[in-house]
C-alpha cells in the first residue's frame, strides 16, 4: 500500500495530463475526460511504486509550470501541455514511464475501451480459447531433414 | 500457493502481472521475497519465491540440452566440459517428463531421438503455423516446443484451455509446477512442507559437516532443524547467498567455498528479440504466451558466424491490451495508431543464446543492505561479453529474416533484453576437481559430504535452451545417488 495521495490541485491537473497521454479517439473521450482518475488513484494507493512515481511526476510538472507564463496546466492549449509533459519525460524518463504505465493500466481496463478494440475483457479464466488438436501433417517438411545435432 | 488467487482468475490480471506478481522480486515485494541489488547487472534477476519456486511463474518450456552442450571445452575450446554427459542425464529427463507430463512429439532432427511424449503437442495456432511455414520455406529447422503444459488431462490435472498468460500461475493445474506434481507425491511419502519458513543459515559442526538449518518461521521466530543431509535448491542467486552467509570457523570463506568459486560464474541466458507486425492476422493473443515452436537452426557452433556456441529461436505471442500499450505504444497523438499496429498483430521471435561462464559475473553478499530478517541481500554483477553480443546480433538478423518471410509488414529489432533474467545458473558449478568446482558430478559439495546442491547453480555451462528440465533431471540423479550410494544419510 502506498501513502502517496494527491492534493486537490493535483487532482485537477491529472485528468488534463491523462487526456494528453491517451487522447480521445473516435467516439471515446480521452483517459482523463473518461473519468479514470479514480482508477489511477486506486492503482497508486495500492502500489507504492506507482504512488511515488505519480506524486514525483506531478511535483515536477508543478515546478515546470511555475516557471511558465501561464501556471494553470489545464488552461494551456494541447501543444503547450505536450511541451510541459515532454520536459518531464526528458528529465525523469523512468518516472514518466511509470506514470504512463499507470494510465495505460487504468485505460485498458475500462469496458468502453474493450468494446472499441474488440477485446473480451474479464479474467482469462475460466473462459480461455479453443484448444484444437495438433495437426501432425504440419511437420511433413521438417521431418524430412536427417538428424543434424552435433555428434562428434 | 492457492491457485484461486492466481492473476488468470482476476479481471485486473495485467495490473497484477506488473505489481504483486511481477517477475522482479524488488517490484513484487511479497513476504517471501528478498531484495536484490542488481544495479551492476546488464540483466535483471527474475525469480519467484513460494512453495513450488519459480515453476509457479514459469512458461513450462522444456527443451533438453544437446550432447554438445556438455562438451564445450573439447568441441569448441571454451569454458569447461561437464563431468557428465547427455547420456548420463537422459534417463532422468525421461523420468522427469513422466512426473511433470510432457506435451510434444518425438522425431526432432535437431536433437537425439526421445521417448514418446506423454501427450501430443499443443496446437500451433494460426500464428504458429504461419511461422512454421516460413521456416519451411527458408529450409530452416523448426519443431513444436516440448511443453510441461497438458494438451490433455494428465495425472488428475486438467488440459490447458489456451487462456494465454499462464506464466503468472495456472489455476487449472494444466501447467506443471512443482507444487502440483512432485510435492504431493513427496508428501505422500512422508515429506513435511513448512511453508513460509526462511532458512538463513546452514549449520556445521567442528568437523565442518552440515548438522541442519536455522530458519525463521512465519512469526519471525528462529528455529533449528537438525538433518543428516542438507539439500539446497534456492536458485543460483539464492544458493550462493545461502552458502556465503553460512560461513563459520570451519568454513571461513563461506560454506563449500574452498575453491573460492561460490557465487562466481553466474550465467543467465543472453536474450534479444525481433517483433514482427502483421497487417492481417488472427489475434495473436489467443493461446499460450510462449512455447509454441522453436528453431535450432543456429544452435551448434559454426565458426563462419563469428562466435562460438549458438542459440535457439523461440516464438512468443502478444498479450493483453495494457501490456501491449505499455510495451509498445507511444503517448499523445500517435498512441492509438501505434497501439492498433501492435495489438493482436505481433509475433515475437526471441533469441535465447548460450551465456559462457566468466568469473567476474558473480553473486556476493551486500553487507550494507539486509532483508527484513537482517540477512545481507545478494549483490549481482554481470556484463555481456563480446561473444554474446555477436551471437545476439546474428540472432536478431535471422529472426528478422524469418518474420519477414512469414509476412510481417515491419520488424522491430530489440538487440539486448535487460529484463530477461529468468534463468539463473553457474554459481556452485560441478566438476571433478575440487580446486575448480564447488560440487561433484552428483551435486555433493566437495568440502561437505552431506551437503548437496540441486538447482541451476551447479551448471558448468548454460547451453542455449531453458534450463528447468536439466535442473530437474540433475536433481533426480542426485536423489538416486543419495538413495543408492549414501545410505548413511537415510
Amino acid at each position: 500500500m502506498s501513502t502517496a495521495t494527491l492534493t486537490e490541485t493535483q487532482r485537477q491537473v491529472m485528468p488534463a495530463v491523462m487526456d494528453r497521454l491517451i487522447p480521445a479517439v473516435e467516439a471515446l473521450l480521452g483517459a482523463g475526460a473518461m473519468g479514470l482518475l479514480e482508477e489511477v488513484e486506486r492503482l497508486t494507493a495500492e502500489h507504492d511504486r506507482y504512488g511515488r512515481a505519480l506524486v514525483q511526476f506531478l511535483e515536477a510538472l508543478s515546478d515546470v509550470m511555475s516557471s511558465a507564463e501561464n501556471e494553470n496546466f489545464p488552461a494551456l492549449d494541447g501543444a503547450q501541455q505536450d511541451q510541459a509533459i515532454q520536459k518531464i519525460e526528458q528529465a525523469l524518463p523512468q518516472n514518466f514511464a511509470t506514470v504512463l504505465e499507470v494510465v495505460c493500466l487504468a485505460y485498458y481496463n475500462e469496458p468502453k475501451v474493450h468494446v472499441r478494440i474488440d477485446w473480451h475483457g474479464g479474467a482469462p479464466q475460466p473462459a480461455g480459447f479453443a484448444l484444437p488438436p495438433f495437426d501432425a501433417a504440419l511437420l511433413d517438411t521438417a521431418r524430412q531433414r536427417p538428424p543434424f545435432w552435433r555428434q562428434d | 500457493m492457492n491457485p484461486a488467487d492466481y492473476p488468470v482468475t482476476k479481471k485486473n490480471w495485467e495490473e497484477l502481472s506488473r505489481t504483486t506478481w511481477a517477475f522482479h522480486p524488488n517490484t513484487r515485494q511479497q513476504l517471501a521475497d528478498y531484495p536484490i541489488n542488481d544495479d551492476g547487472s546488464a540483466i535483471k534477476v527474475f525469480m519467484y519465491n513460494a512453495v513450488g519456486g519459480s515453476t509457479i511463474h514459469w512458461a513450462a518450456h522444456v527443451p533438453r540440452f544437446h550432447p554438445s552442450d556438455f562438451r564445450v571445452k573439447t568441441l569448441d575450446g571454451v569454458a569447461d566440459d561437464w563431468p557428465i554427459s547427455y547420456w548420463d542425464l537422459e534417463p532422468y529427463y525421461d523420468q522427469n517428463d513422466v512426473m511433470m507430463g510432457c506435451s510434444g512429439i518425438h522425431g526432432d532432427p535437431a536433437n537425439p531421438e526421445r521417448s514418446p511424449r506423454q501427450m501430443p503437442p499443443l496446437p500451433l495456432g494460426p500464428d504458429g503455423q504461419r511461422m512454421a511455414a516460413a521456416f519451411d520455406r527458408l529450409g530452416w529447422h523448426w519443431w513444436p516446443s516440448d511443453n510441461h503444459v497438458n494438451s490433455q488431462s494428465y495425472k488428475g490435472r486438467d488440459a490447458c484451455n489456451n487462456c494465454g498468460p499462464n506464466v503468472w500461475g495456472c489455476n487449472r493445474k494444466a501447467k506443471a509446477s512443482v507444487d502440483v506434481t512432485y510435492l504431493p507425491e513427496a508428501i505422500d511419502y512422508g515429506a513435511e512442507v513448512r511453508a513460509g519458513s526462511t532458512v538463513f543459515d546452514i549449520a556445521t559442526d567442528t568437523a565442518g559437516r552440515a548438522t541442519g538449518v536455522r530458519y525463521y518461521d512465519t512469526a519471525g521466530e528462529a528455529h533449528f532443524q537438525a538433518a543428516k543431509a542438507v539439500i539446497v535448491a534456492c536458485n543460483a542467486v539464492g544458493t550462493a547467498r545461502m552458502l556465503l552467509h553460512s560461513a563459520s570457523a570451519s568454513h571461513p570463506q563461506g560454506l563449500a567455498n574452498t575453491s573460492g568459486l561460490v557465487g562466481k560464474n553466474l550465467m543467465f541466458h543472453v536474450y534479444a528479440n525481433a517483433v514482427g507486425l502483421f497487417a492481417e492476422s488472427a489475434p495473436t493473443y489467443k493461446g499460450a504466451i510462449a512455447n509454441i515452436i522453436m528453431s535450432q537452426e543456429f544452435y551448434e557452433t559454426d565458426p563462419a558466424r563469428g562466435f562460438v556456441r549458438g542459440y535457439s529461436l523461440q516464438m512468443a505471442r502478444s498479450s493483453g491490451p495494457a501490456t501491449t500499450a505499455i510495451a509498445n505504444a507511444s503517448w499523445g497523438s500517435a498512441h492509438h495508431q501505434n497501439f492498433a499496429e501492435h495489438f493482436g498483430k505481433s509475433t515475437n521471435l526471441g533469441i535465447i543464446g548460450e551465456d559462457l561462464p566468466v568469473q567476474s559475473n558473480r553473486v556476493t553478499l551486500e553487507p550494507q543492505q539486509c532483508d527484513r530478517f537482517g540477512i545481507p541481500i545478494p549483490r549481482v554483477e554481470y556484463k555481456l561479453d563480446g561473444n554474446s553480443t555477436r551471437l545476439l546480433t546474428h540472432g536478431v538478423q535471422q529472426a528478422k529474416t524469418a518474420l519477414l518471410e512469414a509476412g510481417a509488414q515491419r520488424v522491430i529489432e530489440k538487440p539486448h533484453s535487460v529484463n530477461a533474467g529468468w534463468h539463473l545458473m553457474g554459481t556452485a558449478r560441478m566438476g571433478d576437481d575440487p580446486a575448480r568446482s564447488v560440487v561433484n558430478a552428483y551435486g555433493q559439495a566437495h568440502d561437505v559430504d552431506n551437503l548437496f546442491v540441486v538447482d541451476g547453480s551447479v551448471f558448468v555451462t548454460s547451453a542455449g535452451v531453458n534450463p528447468t528440465p536439466t535442473i530437474q533431471a540433475l536433481a533426480l540423479r542426485t536423489a538416486d545417488f543419495i538413495c543408492n550410494e549414501r545410505t548413511d544419510l537415510k
